[in-house]
Order: C-alpha cells, then structure tokens, then sequence
C-alpha cells in the first residue's frame, strides 16, 4: 500500500514541478555552499589562522555553512504546507475512499524528498563545477580537496534528505489525520 | 491591540507555517549572529592589542617594515628595526623592542622595557595563565633567568631592555607622548613628523613604506568621531566579515529572508476571500496593517529563538572566541537588520493584493 502511495506522490510531484523551484533553488543554494567549504577547507584554514584561532573558526565555518543549508530546506517544508493546504480536499478524497493514513502520508512526503534531493544535487554540481573551473583558472591557491568535496556532497544530500522529511513530516501527519468530512467541506 | 489578536489568531490556525518560517528566519539569524560574535570578539581582540601598546600615548611610530599581529602570540608585533628619531625637545618617548618568541611550544609577544630592573620580567595576566606560571617563578628567556611578576591584562611579556635586544634584535617601536599640556592638539603628528622627517597617518589600515624610514600613527588627530583604537579594532572586524564566513552568513540571511516572504505569499494565496472581504468594506489599509504585525511577530520570535540558539552554538562550538560581551554585539548588530526586513517581507505580499480590485479577490475560490 505504501508502494501505491508513493507511485501517486510520484505522479503528483511531476505535475507539481513548478512549485518546486523555489524550494529546489533554496536547498540548492545551500548544498552547493556546503560543498565548496569542504572542498577548499584548506583555502579557509589559511584565511581563518590570518585572524587567530583557526581551528575554532574553520568549525564555525563548517557549523553555519551546514544552518545554511538547513534555512535553505526549511523552505521546502513551507511549500509542502503550501501544498498540503492546496490539496486538502483531494486528501478528504482519499480518506473518504478508505485510503489509510501510511500511504497519504507517503505520498505527501515524496514532493520534499524530491526537491531536497534534486536541490542538493544541483548543488553540489554546480558546486563541483565551480571548483573545477576555478582551481583550473589558478584562483584556489591552496588547492581543492576532492576528497572533502565528496564528503561536502553526502553530507549536503544527506541533511537534505533528512531535514525535508522532518521539516515536512507534521504538516502531512497533520493533514493526513484530518477527518474527511472537514478535510472536502475546506475552502481550499 | 486587534490587529495582533487577528494575528495571533491566524497563526493559530497555521501553526506549523509559524513554526516553520521562524526556524528558517532563526536559523538565518543565528548565522549572522554568530558571525558577528565571532567579529565583534575579533574586534575586542584588536582594540585590547593596540591599547596595550599605546598605554596612553599620542604617537606611535612603527617601522618601516610594519607591525602585524601575531595570532599565536595574541599580541602585536614589530616587523622591523625601530626608526631611529632624536625626540625633540619636550616631547617624551620610549623605545619599545618586539618581537615573538616561543616558550615552552607556546607563541610569546615579548616587549622591552628601560625602567625595570635587571633579572625580572611582567607578564600580563591572560599570558601567565597560558603560561601556567604564577608570581615569584622563575622562567628563562635568552639564557637568562627571569623572576615572574604579573601585572595587567595584556598579552605580552615585557623584559629589560638589554634581555629583549639578545632575543629579539632591534626590532620594535616607538610610543611617543606629547611635551605635557599639549596631549590634546590634534597637529601633534604633523607637528613631531616635521621634526623627526616621518610621515604621520591617523589611519590605522594605512601601511608604511616598505622603502621608507617608518610612519607615524597619529592616535589623537584626524577627522571622523572614531578613535583610533575604533578604527583599528575596525580593521580586524573587517577581516571576518568580508571573509567566507561572513560571505556565507550573508547568503544565509537572504535565504531566511526569501522563507519570510514565500510563507506570507502562501497566506496571500490561501485567504484572498478573507482580504477581499476586508478592502470591500474599505479596510484596505489594515491589510497592510495586518501584514506588518504578523511579520513583526514571526520575526521577533525568529529573532529571540535565533540569538539564543547562536549564543549556544558559540559557547558549544567556539568557547575561545566567544564570550558574552561579544555574544551581545553580534545580537545588537543583527537586531539592526530586522525591522527592514520584516517590513520589506510584509510589504511584498500585500503588494500584490492590493493591485487587484476587491471584486476579483471574492471571485477567488
């Protein structure tokens, strides 16, 4: 049932793709902050030692980089309460046909996922790209680390992911637990 | 008095949209808090190494080579041969010889001294604590057994004279007083410069001439309400804000802004009857009314929850940087941003209603 449940979401979120470019281009900006700061740690080291206390401060730039990211994904949450209020009388729909919380909730849930990884991919692509072409332009002078990069990139896709599905998940539950009746006789 | 129960009210019904825009606003405060912790604690750190050199003197003639300050040791420190000047008659100054050694694996900025008597050196109180030495000890610098005395909050070590020019060479400073009754002229550096044949700057981020004889930093004269402690405190803040730190908590604040604003849309959207009832019976006004107090509600609880929680992440993640006083200005310093963003993030939405007639509003469905 689950399985039907994310089958619908798919299809949902396909129609649904133009309310997503905000959220996608808010997480995008964060992924991709994420992953240049892990892939020039050691351009960030030097600037950070040139004021004292390198290591406190490469930690600070690791923290706020992440909180960035995070910021950036709070917005998919708010387009899933958008969506959500656009689509509650579809939901008291499926309720009233007897369709169980689980699988609504599954299908509301695949919108976030799908804009948090599409975002955070993006991301850290054109982040990956950036850094390419600038240490090939001369302009990172302590070198990209390909290395941090790949770490930027799973932590980047791997806090959208999880950030989206808690961020969003009340909202649906919420929804999703709504009687029908309420849910059809709604404004929206 | 209605309109925030009519705000409170509408929050109630959309409680998870509340919650979620003030995360995302908080979070963006809390980065820019942060931030500005971290600059304003830089600052501290700037204004503290330069008051310590000056100790209330008007002039301050550094090398040509320049000063810097020195990261390990905390502390500013000459880059070059002191210049050599005749002090004119009057005028009072000493010789100060710097430079940074290293002790027991730990930077030290060591200063000299004429007036202090031979086999003793004074340590500031925050430089004995690193040291882990107390009063009384004895600790060797240049092969020579120095007894410990504290004094101060600096963090240098001053030595006699003849000890630092065996460390150290004849690298230093001069800091320079006015004859007495003239501390307050503010021609002094144009006055001493013409004297010894130095230039003077009361600008701190001004270099001097690596080719030249030294400069004169003039602490009392130049235009401007700021002190030259200010201004070259000015210059070390201006360092983290314009660095990747303060680039990327920029971008987080225009994120958090772009979260206000698309939350307040959505309420637009969702409730196009509720404000086309409102401007049909001539309250159009209060729309707007409205949107501002709703948007100066969600982004004074984003403030409040964004401030505590930076005060959190600092005192976890950088307790050697932070500390209250800096916490506060970092505050102070982002509450600044918030009334132009609350009241742009409100004006936006009800721009758009207001463009459309009433009658269409109620056609919504």
């Amino acid at each position: 049932m689950i399985s039907k449940g994310l089958a619908y979401g798919f299809l949902s979120a396909r129609r649904r793709m133009r309310e997503m470019v905000l959220p996608v281009v808010t997480t995008a900006t964060g992924a991709f902050l994420v992953v240049l700061v892990f892939g020039m740690s050691a351009g960030i080291s030097a600037q950070s030692a040139s004021l004292g206390h390198a290591e406190e401060l490469n930690r600070a730039v690791v923290l706020i980089a992440v909180t960035v990211l995070l910021v950036g994904v709070v917005e998919v949450a708010v387009a899933t309460t958008r969506t959500v209020a656009h689509r509650t009388r579809e939901l008291g729909v499926l309720s009233a046909n007897g369709v169980p919380r689980g699988p609504v909730v599954a299908a509301l849930l695949v919108e976030p996922v799908v804009a948090a990884v599409l975002g955070s991919v993006l991301g850290a692509t054109l982040a990956a790209i950036t850094g390419t072409v600038l240490a090939a332009m001369g302009f990172v002078a302590t070198g990209l680390s390909y290395g941090g990069m790949a770490a930027g990139v799973v932590i980047a896709v791997g806090v959208s992911i999880v950030a989206a599905v808690a961020t969003s998940i009340v909202p649906t539950w919420t929804a999703a637990s709504r009687s029908p009746i309420r849910s059809l006789t709604a404004g929206g | 008095m209605c309109l925030v129960r009519f705000a409170l009210a509408n929050i109630r019904r959309r409680p998870e949209r509340f919650i979620l825009s003030v995360l995302g606003i908080a979070l963006a405060i809390a980065c820019v808090t942060i931030v500005r912790t971290i600059s304003a604690s830089v600052a501290i750190t700037g204004a503290d190494s330069v008051t310590d050199v000056l100790n209330g003197a008007q002039l301050w003639v550094v090398p040509a080579a320049g000063v810097h300050y020195d990261p390990a040791a905390q502390a500013l420190v000459a880059d070059g041969q002191a210049p050599r000047i005749a002090l004119p008659d009057g005028w009072t100054g000493t010789r100060v010889l710097s430079g940074a050694i290293e002790l027991d694996g730990q930077s030290v900025s060591l200063r000299s001294s004429d007036q202090m008597p031979g086999g003793e050196a004074i340590l500031g109180l925050p430089l004995a604590d690193r040291l882990g030495v107390d009063d009384g000890e004895s600790i060797t610098v240049g092969g020579q057994s120095l007894r410990v005395g504290i004094s101060g909050g600096g963090q240098s070590m001053t030595v006699p004279t003849a000890v630092a020019r065996s460390v150290v060479g004849d690298s230093g400073w001069w800091v320079v007083f006015a004859p007495p009754g003239d501390e307050q002229r503010r021609d002094l550096a144009q006055t001493f410069g013409a004297a010894v044949g130095l230039p003077s700057t009361p600008d701190p981020s001004v270099t001097p001439d690596p080719g030249g004889a030294g400069l004169i930093y003039d602490t009392v004269g130049g235009s401007g309400p700021l002190t030259f402690e200010q201004k070259f405190s000015a210059l070390f803040s201006g360092k983290v804000t314009s660095s990747t730190l303060g680039l990327i908590s920029t971008i987080g604040l225009g994120l958090g802004f772009i979260i206000a604003v698309s939350s307040f849309l959505a309420a637009v959207t969702e409730r196009r009857r509720e404000f086309g009832i409102m401007s049909s019976v001539g309250l159009a006004d209060e729309v707007l009314y409205f949107f501002l107090v709703e948007s100066a509600i969600v982004f004074a609880a984003a403030y409040v929850v964004g401030v505590a929680a930076a005060g959190i992440a600092v005192a976890l993640v950088i307790p050697g940087i932070a500390t209250p006083t800096a916490w506060l200005q970092g505050a102070a310093v982002t509450a600044m941003f918030l009334p132009a963003m609350a009241i742009v993030g409100a004006l936006v939405p009800v721009h758009r209603l207001l463009q459309e007639r009433p009658v269409s509003l109620l056609e919504a469905r």
